[in-house]
């Protein structure tokens, strides 16, 4: 049994209000239309707009680079089939980040603890921006897979989708309290088991 | 006359008959320090009103919403309080005890009882039938990390609950369902 | 203080890119299940925009004219209330039937092992 039987079918829209990020940067709602014609370039365009979402997604909520891309090639695979049914960008989001969730948590829900490796291959762009504490941004990724699939679930369409807790609570299926509950626990633990930084001190040494 | 002195001992009655009627709703505690604790918590109220609210927002087309519709017909209520926490009896036995102890009002009888060393959960499933049908469910399952308490009012269909299995992200196991008094809701 | 731990998962959680092996082989994949089930029937007109969106355009024109804006707020609410009930059934009925299938795993378990397992019914 695969993780995908239990979502064999179109994600509802019905023209839910969304308050989702826009389509990803290149990729419009014309090469969307050419993509569910069956245009071959117009559909690598795709997966290549919204490949990092998913696979982030899977990988951060699974836990290791094998099973992150299993799943993220069943959702495109799934995607595939579905396109007809996708309207806009935003749905195309919307339908990706939920069924992106819910395998993911229908995974985890079926295996025991998952042993988990350290994410050190993650492909990051090279940047000459710093974004902080590469060893303790590590250590918050671990944190993250220490939680219930849900809560983790939560966390990441927060802080990595920056979906707002409505929309979290529409991808997800999930009541609004449950969300923010989730949200709410989830940052104290993380809070208490993040450390603080020390403060630098400068020492002289000899060399 | 003696039909007149009958209604009078009737009405006169009816008051004894409708307190003594059991009630497949039973009293849920908020448990607000309970959740306090919990790194998880359910609480669901939905009562016959929200139900029906609901269930115009079910889609038939979908599988999971079409189960859900299936399941829904009849109901006047669902309640559910489900605590997890992040370590073992973090919630005392007392605290359910105040459920568990409705449950041994007339009308209701316990359906299975299952006690697993292996998971370490206690669940016991009630049900209260009236004229042959089956018009109130309780769940209690209790873990070492996580306790739950569903109660479901109104015409259930087990077999419906039965097939809810494989939906929800649960995994169907092919099993049957224990061969109890299961009674037909069909009028 | 939250605010410092939200801004570190934000970049704790900035999205990655898969290899560019898995994104080539996943490209070709897609494109040959899409030629394989390709339907020509997906050339006809784009499926029409649901119900819903119908009836709040045409309900905001005529209150508009009626000076409704009111309603179309009070009906925005009720749906909003509508779907959030549905969530709500939706997660009751996961709990319920994820208790029972423990229930389930017992029975199953009793058949095979009786000792550790101890259903009654």
């Amino acid at each position: 049994m695969t993780g995908g039987e239990a979502l064999a079918y179109p994600v509802r829209f019905a023209g839910d209000t969304l308050t989702l990020n826009e389509a990803a940067p290149g990729f419009s709602d014309e090469q969307l239309g050419k993509a569910r014609a069956g245009e071959a370039a117009a559909l690598a365009s795709l997966i290549q707009a919204h490949q990092r979402s998913v696979y982030s997604l899977a990988l951060r909520m699974l836990g290791t680079r094998d099973l992150a891309e299993d799943l993220t090639q069943d959702v495109f695979m799934q995607l595939s089939s579905n396109l007809k049914s996708i309207e806009s960008n935003t749905h195309l989001k919307f339908w990706l980040r939920k069924v992106t969730s819910h395998r993911a948590i229908d995974q985890l829900r079926r295996r025991a603890r998952i042993e988990t490796m350290p994410l050190d291959e993650e492909i990051t762009p090279s940047s000459t921006v710093d974004h902080g504490d590469p060893l303790l941004q590590r250590h918050l990724r671990l944190l993250l897979l220490n939680l219930s699939p849900p809560a983790r679930a939560v966390l990441l369409l927060r802080y990595q989708e920056d979906l707002d807790p409505i929309d979290i609570a529409k991808t997800l299926d999930m009541p609004i309290n449950t969300v923010k509950s989730h949200l709410k626990r989830s940052l104290e633990i993380l809070r208490q088991e993040t450390p603080n930084p020390a403060p630098v001190r400068c020492e002289g040494k000899s060399t | 006359m003696r039909s007149c002195s009958l209604r009078i001992f009737l009405a006169l009655l009816a008051p004894t008959l409708a307190w003594a009627a059991p009630n497949p709703r039973l009293a849920l505690p908020e448990f607000a320090a309970l959740a306090q604790k919990a790194t998880e918590s359910v609480t669901i109220t939905l009562d016959a009103a929200l139900l029906a609210i609901a269930g115009r927002f079910l889609d038939g087309n979908d599988p999971q919403d079409a189960a859900a519709k299936e399941v829904l017909k009849g109901l006047q209520g669902i309640y559910v309080r489900s605590y997890t926490f992040d370590k073992d009896s973090a919630y005392q036995q007392a605290d359910i005890d105040a459920v568990r102890n409705q449950l041994s009002a007339p009308g209701w009888s316990r359906l299975v009882e299952t006690r697993s060393r292996k998971s370490q959960a206690n669940i016991d499933i009630y049900i209260m039938v009236t004229n042959d049908q089956a018009t109130g469910l309780a769940l209690i399952a209790s873990e070492p990390r996580q306790f739950t308490i569903v109660n479901i009012v109104g015409a259930i269909d087990l077999d419906k609950l039965h097939k809810l299995e494989g939906q929800f992200g649960v995994p169907k196991l092919d099993i049957d369902l224990p061969k109890t008094a299961s009674p037909n809701t069909k009028k | 203080m939250n605010e410092k731990l939200e801004s570190r998962l934000r970049a704790a959680l900035r999205p990655v890119a898969p290899r560019d092996e898995f994104t080539r082989d996943l490209i070709a994949r897609v494109a040959a299940d899409r030629r394989s089930s390709f339907d020509a029937r997906s050339a006809h007109g784009r499926r029409p925009r649901a119900r819903g969106w119908w009836l709040s355009a045409g309900m905001a024109a005529s209150l508009l004219v009626a000076a409704g804006i009111q309603h179309r707020l009070q009906e925005r609410h009720e749906r909003e209330r509508g779907l959030e009930a549905r969530r709500e059934v939706i997660e009751a009925l996961r709990v319920t039937s994820q208790k029972l299938n423990l229930v389930y795993e017992v029975i199953k378990n009793q058949s095979s092992s009786p000792a550790d397992d101890k259903p009654g019914v």
